[in-house]
């Protein structure tokens, strides 16, 4: 009977940490909660949810805004960009036009299908883009590889592309009628803002090609409330809401260990 | 074998499992991390790398290219000729290995072709001032010695002529310079060089005006009508000669090359009708001589037309497809003779030819599954624009199933079971069919007596139980169950020893004074 | 327990079944034909291990069996490998 018992644990145990791994992980694209290729679960970042009390003169990263800011928070991020802070937007889609607009920025986020025939892999949107500009973000860095990004127009740039890069319309992986061959901007600077027109650059599965990048990133703190690094899955967001809160914590902690201490803790009669 | 729940859902489970795994055996790999990628982005852990050799090599072919202009033009003007004829050689090398980088990165469609079009052309220009200066130089040596009259007068009209092919190639070369200084600039190519050859080239040509500013005209005069045309139009060259007598043999010049032979007719006329085939497009130079009398020089325009290409692709049988197609110009003309290119899967080039009507076919064996093909026409010297065709996929069926690998199974099989029954791990049909084969046991009617007194019970017992065994005939690899098996009279018998044997029991000296009874065949 | 030996057989195979799925899935690639190839090997060694030179018990010998058909399979699989190389 005790082996049998412990055979049953054992699989008791894998079968918990498997449900473990599905309830808590989902496969969303840039959530701080996938763990697989696509997520951004090892970005070293610190999670804000209000605008109006960043540090000032510390880094803010957007990454992949989906929701719109509103009139207040547009004052706030223009307060902390005065203030010294340095506010990082990374776009492929253009969802973050009206916010560069309402900051009163130049700098639009172009969408398109950048492809290259100078790139190490086999895939025309996996290439490489030389740093031509001078950032502190940039020190030390000569090229940056990008994953299907979006040219940025507009601002002081950075990151261009080279020459042999086209705009591919019609996806076929060569250049037809009506494409032309030329060199993109796909990262653009205007004062402490910096418009990136790639948002892989910070997932899990990029992390090791940039790593110099991600070292003078350090310390970041990424917008949850607009970024899509949150997630819709409504065990996870319980979860992180209960680990935000120390007194709901201290709660769950109570409910577990009372009646545990109170059953052994009895004197026995 | 009592069947029990548990044995039975396994065994339903076990043939469950088989029949599902058995179904995904056509495909093996269930699933593999190959090319991930969403609409942001592609997982580049999942993408092979490859060597960016090719592309990188373009912009500095390019500079290259752009560099020996400048010093050939230089090489010529100095009249060095003989580091013009290696520049040249080198300079032509390069022109091909970029044709072939145009082909193989599938630039067709780029402002690069338009680069390389002009680089030929340049190239073309070169070779053709080169052979020219060369040659004004032989003849202004060969002047100063010559004192015949009509001798003169051939080397002053094949100067002139030789004048007017010079400042002709002057002018395009110098029409294809601001487009081509464009697009290398956009390519960040360095053009300086290119630029200051078409002053030297000036140079070079003026001097061959100089050399002879009033020269009469040739007697042999030429034209062409009309003065343009396209891919496949006949073009009419001809002319008078003056002084000439009817019968004598002419040879026309298209652009220092022959082109073809006439004779001039009664009325000291001539006319060559020349078709239009594989030269490029832009101005061409046709002239004529007769002996040693040369012509003027005319020139013509060729035209650049579109083209189309068909490909149709039919199953020969599992291995091969025939591909087939046409290669006309937007007339409706079969280019003929042409190099056709058939790009396989998107990488590999496989080279034909279309025949005299444009048609071309090849086979192609290829591994099973699918395929793409795309047929390419890369208008390299010819004055057309290049197509390209459709992609067609084809499914190929591939090798049918080869028995190689099922007569390695049996075989693999067969030697397996062999090596298993040797080896004693047999897959023996099961016991309860053994009665079947084995004789039945003989009993005997009384046995022999054995002796087992005086020693311990357990000792005694097995010697009781291997007399009875004997007894029965049963043979001595037989276990005590087996023994209960094959002889169910004594079953009883056999299972007590079976317990004092191996479950440690001691039997009483009761018990085996009945043993001893029974193993002895003694009735009591 | 009554044939500890055999359940002890069967649980060492699961247990090497399941650490070869498990770097399967880490690897990210998921192959029936590698599956199969290792799970023979492990049958093999365990049939080895837990044969005993004076008895026969029943579900060896039924082990005889499944072992002579994955063979073939083997066979196969492997004779199919080496076309494709030599096609290659």
């Amino acid at each position: 009977m005790q082996r049998e018992t412990r055979v049953v644990l054992l699989v008791l145990l894998l079968a918990g940490g498997a449900l473990y791994l599905h309830t808590t992980t989902t496969t969303e694209e840039f959530s701080r909660h996938n763990i697989g290729w696509n997520g951004t679960s090892s970005l070293p970042a610190e999670e804000v949810r209000d605008l109006s009390r960043l540090d000032p003169g510390s880094t803010l990263l957007v990454l992949a805004p989906d929701r719109p800011f509103t009139p207040e928070e547009v004052g706030y991020l223009r307060a902390f960009l005065d203030g010294g802070g340095r506010v990082i937007i990374a776009d492929e889609e253009g969802a973050a036009n009206p916010l560069l607009a309402d900051l009163g920025s130049e700098i639009r986020v172009r969408p398109g299908n950048l492809s290259s025939l100078e790139r190490d892999y086999a895939h025309p949107g996996l290439f490489r883009g030389y740093v031509v500009g001078n950032d502190t973000l940039f020190a030390g860095v000569e090229t940056v590889l990008l994953n299907r990004p979006a040219e940025v127009e507009g601002g002081e740039p950075l990151i261009e592309t080279s020459v042999l890069t086209w705009d591919d319309v019609d996806a076929d992986g060569r250049v037809g009628e009506g494409e032309t061959f030329g060199r993109s901007v796909v990262c653009a600077r205007e004062g402490n803002l910096i418009v990136l027109g790639d948002t892989s650059l910070f997932i899990n599965a990029m992390l090791p090609e940039n790593p110099k990048f991600i070292e003078n990133l350090q310390p970041v703190q990424i917008d949850a409330v607009h970024s899509r690094t949150g997630s819709r899955n409504p065990i996870i967001n319980t979860l992180a809401w209960i680990a935000e809160r120390p007194l709901a914590v201290a709660a769950m902690a109570a409910l577990i260990i009372l009646p545990v201490a109170w059953r052994f803790g009895r004197k026995r009669e | 074998m009592i069947p029990r729940t548990s044995h039975i859902i396994l065994v339903a489970a076990a043939v469950l499992l088989t029949l599902l795994l058995a179904g995904e055996a056509v495909d093996p790999v269930l699933y593999a991390a190959e090319n991930i990628s969403t609409a942001a982005h592609a997982d580049p852990s999942t993408i092979e790398k490859r060597s960016p050799g090719d592309a990188a090599s373009v912009i500095p072919l390019m500079d290259e290219l752009l560099g020996h202009t400048g010093t050939l033009a230089l090489t010529i003007k100095i009249k060095d000729y003989e580091s013009a004829q290696r520049d040249l050689a080198r300079y032509s090398e390069l022109t091909s290995q970029f044709d072939r980088l145009v082909v193989t990165l599938d630039l067709s469609e780029t402002d690069i072709a338009e680069f390389q079009k002009n680089n030929r052309q340049n190239q073309e220009a070169m070779a053709a001032l080169l052979n020219d200066s060369q040659r004004l130089d032989e003849l202004q040596s060969l002047e100063i010695e010559v004192l015949d009259g009509d001798q003169r007068m051939a080397v002053v009209y094949e100067g002139e002529a030789l004048r007017q092919k010079m400042r002709e190639t002057y002018t395009a070369y110098a029409k294809r310079e601001p487009e081509t200084t464009r697009i290398a600039t956009h390519y960040g190519a360095n053009a300086t060089p290119y630029q200051e050859s078409v002053e030297v080239i000036a140079e070079v040509a003026g001097a061959a005006e100089d050399w002879q500013a009033d020269a009469p005209r040739s007697p042999l005069n030429i034209s062409v009508t009309p003065r343009e045309g396209r891919y496949g139009e006949n073009l009419s060259i001809g002319g008078r000669y003056a002084d000439g007598v009817p019968g004598t043999p002419l040879t026309i010049y298209v652009d220092s090359r022959i082109a073809g032979n006439t004779t001039l007719d009664e009325n000291a006329a001539y006319a060559y009708p020349y078709r239009i085939g594989r030269i490029l497009a832009g101005p061409h130079l046709v002239y004529a001589t007769a002996g040693a009398i040369f012509s003027e020089v005319a020139t013509f325009d060729v035209l650049p037309a579109e083209t189309n290409i068909s490909l149709a692709i039919a199953e020969v049988n599992r291995t091969a497809v025939a591909c087939t197609g046409n290669l006309t110009t937007e007339d409706g003309r079969p280019v003929q003779e042409a190099p056709v290119l058939l790009r396989l899967d998107g990488e590999t080039l496989i080279s034909t030819q279309t025949d005299g009507n444009g048609t071309y076919a090849r086979t192609l064996i290829l591994t099973g599954g699918e395929h793409t093909v795309r047929a390419e026409f890369n208008a390299a010297g010819y004055p057309l624009n290049s197509s390209r065709s459709g992609v067609v996929s084809i499914q190929v069926r591939g090798e049918g199933l080869s028995p190689f690998p099922f007569i390695a199974a049996i075989a693999a099989a067969l030697g397996a079971g062999w090596y298993i029954r040797r080896r004693g791990l047999p897959p023996e049909p099961p016991v309860p069919e053994e009665p079947d084969i084995e004789p039945p046991p003989e009993i005997a009617e009384t046995g022999p007596s054995v002796e087992i007194e005086g020693l311990p019970p357990r000792d005694a017992a097995t010697i009781l139980f291997r007399a009875l065994r004997e007894r029965l005939g049963i043979p001595a690899t037989k276990t005590p169950r087996e023994c209960a098996r094959l002889a169910p009279d004594h079953a009883a018998f056999f299972e007590r020893y079976e317990r004092i044997r191996y479950a440690g029991e001691t039997p009483t000296d009761e018990e085996l004074r009945a043993m001893e009874r029974e193993a002895l065949g003694r009735a009591d | 327990m009554a044939g500890a030996k055999k359940y002890h057989a069967a649980a060492v195979l699961a247990v090497w079944l399941l650490i070869v799925t498990f770097f399967m899935i880490l690897n990210r690639t998921l192959d029936l034909e590698v599956f199969f190839v290792l799970s023979l090997i492990g049958l093999l060694v365990v049939a080895v291990l837990i044969d005993g030179a004076f008895s026969r018990p029943r579900y060896m010998r039924y082990l005889g069996y499944v072992i002579i058909v994955e063979v073939a399979i083997f066979a196969y699989i492997v004779a199919e490998k080496i076309l494709e190389i030599i096609a290659a």
